[in-house]
């Protein structure tokens, strides 16, 4: 148990700065007003003023082309985007990361049961209503581990999801679990059409099959040169949302150079590009709006080493205190980032936002303090040991920030070896036990399937969790977090949650870098797209129209 | 005679074919990480999920049974499944082939029209036209495809607005509009090695005693140029085309990227870094093709420019 989806959306940043290093190269720019944004979410906005007008097409670029549309393997930035914009969940994540209602309301008559209502009305592209048979089926379909979809985990504590009526869907559960929720407000949620899907087989999601969902742009074609094309759907089931752009482009543009030239001249109106080293000259140009919105994305240092000096906590806040953080914010992110206080990006806070709001404020932000730093060593005994980490002198953002540790664990006296592979080859830090082996820590981007701390926090800090790499364990983490996931009321879960991330803020099983905000870009003259990280689990295009 | 070059060359492309093959279906194979893993972005599946999916592409078999299973499709007609595309690797293929094929083009007819042209004048037009392409063609043959794209981009795209920025473009001139800064920035180093190679070619030949009589018997220049100079200069021009224009479709990767366009090179990148085995054997066979098919024009072009040169010999 314990075991939660994770992404290393490390190798996403990356695959778009691998091909192109020269065009990846960090502009030291001035610090932004990142000091500023620190709360929670000042600053940010949620969502940009819906649009009035008609559009015609609008191209929306992804840092690759999308190589599925079939929920049950989304997993990475490209096809998140473009499953989010056609289809819908069971609940559905709203832009400030609260769940709610999406396809069905959700009732608990006991701790173990959830039952599902379908709304009224909601109805596939073809115009045949969804049924209880749909719901079961793509819910299936993902828990199965015969269909080899990503996130069977999630369904750990299912025991089994059948149809109880006309219109209803009732999941029992082994033990009670309020992280499903969440889980079904994003990918693992995305209903589909039972006989659709069953006709298609294994070209369900593929450029052969199509795929068959209720959201409010239709699939229309998916061409290998021109990416994935969505339409407006005249007859979507949801009477309250009217799509405005006629059809909307995915387009994959691996080259973060050639993504900026699209921006700038208008070739591209649109997206949610991840990254970006030259955000400023967008923030800049006269053509193109850039909104920063809350992240759920967590930039790390990864501990793995199960001995030596960063099994110890104290070496590890050592370091954690010797980071030149804002060098971070500045240089890898040019802004769009901002200082940490825990683990889970503020951006994270979907449910009991009061509580966590509360709680994380009340929090130190992690500045640098040399001294104190040298301190810790010192009481650690550790000064002239050596660390090693894993690191890709490929990836320009990985290696800038790597950088950024050496230099911190080099300033309070330890000695530092760094193992460089090749870009390609970064991704076996987290699945292999080989490649880890020797190597104390790495660099990674991490985010969870819904807005909740723990959604990221369970994967690394509970014994089992399948991004603890150092094996940590903590009796009243572990408590703490068990106790969250069978906790209904939200405010106390939050409470529950939020003292497992403060634990994590001083034991630092990882170390948290920065917390990137989520930059959306826009062509002038368009608006109305989510701006907030809820954009890579619900439809973010339902108010986009031109100004 | 014929039908032998015919046969000697379809059984060298073979033979290219199959051994690139082995070799790339080894490499891949011995490279470290798994498609599943890359498949699932670093996710830790379950095992039973990881159990199906290597199932479904025979990730579970021993080497060579894989390499059989692949190439027994392949004799088939059947390139495969891509696995992170779940789609028909020939299908892939086809769909991303005119892009390569178009930029290819392209890029050839420049460098043939404007190499060959400049390098031609170069060598006839001492003085002022001779030093400008000398100068040119070494500021241009040091420039990378990768830095002529920023640079056409900002220039071209960004500041004038003269050309799109990147994509394909639908139609037969929206296409050509996309392609020419993609063209130009792939064949920019290449006009420049043509045109040095046919400046020393036809410099070489003007020199000829037999030309120097020609000119001495008052036979009219433009006679002489066409009859005793091009003709002869033809082989060694031919070869350095045919030589850069053949490399030009593994360069084309570099292009395709910085222009955002889905060529079969970038996707060959993409597919390589994923390790999704049977769309980098599929695109490798048809660049190996292509690049055989590409040589063996060359050759048969030696014998139509010189009689004296035996069909499928190597020109002198």
């Amino acid at each position: 148990m314990g075991q939660r989806q994770r992404r290393s959306a490390a190798a996403a940043t990356l695959a778009a700065c691998a091909l192109l290093a020269a065009a990846c190269g960090r502009s030291a720019g001035g610090s932004n007003s990142s000091s500023d944004l620190v709360s929670p979410t000042r600053g940010l906005v949620i969502t940009t003023p819906a649009g009035t007008k008609p559009v015609s097409s609008v191209t929306w670029a992804v840092y690759r082309p999308v190589n599925s549309l079939d929920p049950i393997f989304a997993f990475d930035y490209p096809e998140n985007t473009a499953i989010s914009l056609m289809c819908e969940s069971l609940l559905l994540q709203a832009p400030d990361g609260s769940v709610g209602p999406g396809l069905a309301t959700v009732a608990t008559p006991n701790p173990t049961t959830m039952v599902f209502t379908l709304r009224p009305g909601v109805k596939f592209w073809d115009g045949d209503a969804v049924t209880p048979a749909d719901v079961v089926y793509s819910l299936d379909r993902q828990m199965l581990p015969s269909y080899g979809g990503f996130y069977g985990q999630v369904f750990n504590r299912v025991k089994s999801i059948a149809a109880t009526g006309a219109n209803q869907v009732t999941i029992t559960l082994k033990q009670p679990d309020y992280w499903l929720e969440g889980e079904l407000s994003s990918m693992p949620g995305i209903i589909i059409q039972k006989s659709f899907a069953e006709k298609q087989g294994k070209n369900y999601g593929t450029p052969a099959g199509g795929i068959m969902c209720t959201g409010p742009y239709m699939f229309k074609s998916w061409t290998a040169g021109g990416g994935v094309t969505a339409a407006a759907d005249p007859h979507y089931w949801n009477a309250a949302v009217k799509p405005k752009v006629g059809q909307i482009v995915i387009k994959g543009v691996p080259s973060a150079a050639s993504f900026t030239s699209g921006m700038l001249t208008g070739a591209i109106q649109g997206s949610y590009y991840f990254g970006l080293s030259n955000l400023k000259q967008l923030e800049n140009s006269s053509t193109v709006h850039v909104f920063q919105g809350p992240g759920q994305a967590t930039d790390a240092f990864i501990v793995s080493a199960t001995t030596g000096p960063l099994a110890n906590v104290k070496v590890r806040q050592a370091i954690s205190l010797a980071l030149g953080r804002q060098a971070i914010v500045d240089q890898v992110y040019d802004g769009a980032a901002m200082m940490p206080r825990w683990l889970a990006n503020p951006g994270t806070f979907g449910y009991g936002k009061s509580v966590f709001t509360a709680a994380y404020d009340k929090s130190p932000v992690l500045t640098q303090n040399l001294a104190e730093a040298r301190k810790l060593i010192k009481e650690a005994g550790v000064a002239g040991q050596t660390i090693t980490i894993g690191t890709s002198s490929e990836l320009a953002s990985i290696s800038a920030e790597t950088g950024a540790y050496q230099q911190a664990a080099e300033a309070i006296g330890l000695k530092v070896v760094l193992k460089s592979v090749s870009a390609a080859d970064y991704i076996n830090f987290f699945t292999s036990v080989e490649a880890r082996k020797g190597i104390d820590g790495f660099i990674t981007v991490n985010y969870g399937d819904y807005a909740d701390p723990a959604a990221l926090l369970a994967t690394l800090a509970i014994p089992g969790g399948d991004q603890n790499y150092d094996n940590f364990s903590n009796p009243e983490m572990t408590s703490l977090l068990n106790q969250a996931e069978g906790t209904a009321n939200p405010d106390q879960r939050a409470a529950l949650v939020a003292k497992a991330e403060e634990l994590a803020a001083k034991l630092l099983p990882w170390i948290p870098s920065v917390q990137p905000t989520n930059v959306l870009m826009l062509s002038k003259g368009l608006t109305g797209a989510t701006a907030s990280f809820s954009y890579m689990f619900a439809p973010w295009a339902d108010n986009l129209g031109g100004t | 005679m014929r039908w032998r070059f015919l046969a000697r060359r379809l059984l060298m492309l073979i033979v290219s074919l199959l051994v690139a093959s082995f070799v790339i279906f080894g490499a891949l194979y011995l490279a470290p990480g798994n498609p599943i893993t890359a498949l699932s972005g670093g996710r830790a599946l379950p095992p039973a999920s990881l159990r199906v999916l290597e199932a479904r592409y025979h990730l579970n078999q021993p080497f060579f049974a894989q390499y059989w299973y692949w190439l027994e499709n392949a004799l088939h007609g059947n390139l495969g499944i891509s696995i992170t595309l779940q789609e028909n690797v020939s299908s892939v293929i086809a769909a991303r082939m005119w892009t390569t094929g178009g930029l290819v083009l392209f890029a050839s007819l420049i460098i043939l029209v404007f190499g060959i042209g400049s390098g031609v004048i170069a060598a006839l037009r001492p003085g002022l036209a001779d030093t400008s392409v000398l100068v040119s063609t070494s500021i241009s043959a040091a420039l990378p495809s990768f830095v002529a794209a920023i640079v056409l981009i900002t220039v071209f795209s960004v500041k004038l607005g003269w050309f799109p920025a990147l994509g394909n473009g639908t139609g037969f001139w929206s296409s050509v509009r996309h392609f020419t800064l993609p063209a130009i920035a792939l064949a920019i180093s290449s006009v420049a090695i043509v045109a040095r190679v046919t400046r020393a070619a036809v410099r070489e030949e003007a020199d000829r005693e037999h030309v120097q009589t020609a000119i001495s018997r008052g036979i009219p220049m433009r006679q002489i140029v066409r009859r005793h100079i091009l003709r002869n200069a033809a082989i060694p021009i031919t070869t350095v085309s045919g030589i850069t224009i053949a490399s030009l479709i593994a360069v084309a990767a570099v292009v395709e990227t910085a222009f955002s366009l889905n060529g079969l090179g970038a996707y060959l990148v993409q597919a390589a870094e994923s390790k999704d085995l049977a769309v980098v054997q599929g695109i490798s066979l048809v660049l190996v093709t292509a690049f055989v098919v590409i040589n063996a024009v060359v050759d048969v072009l030696y014998a139509v420019l010189d009689p004296r040169v035996a069909l499928g010999s190597r020109a002198q």
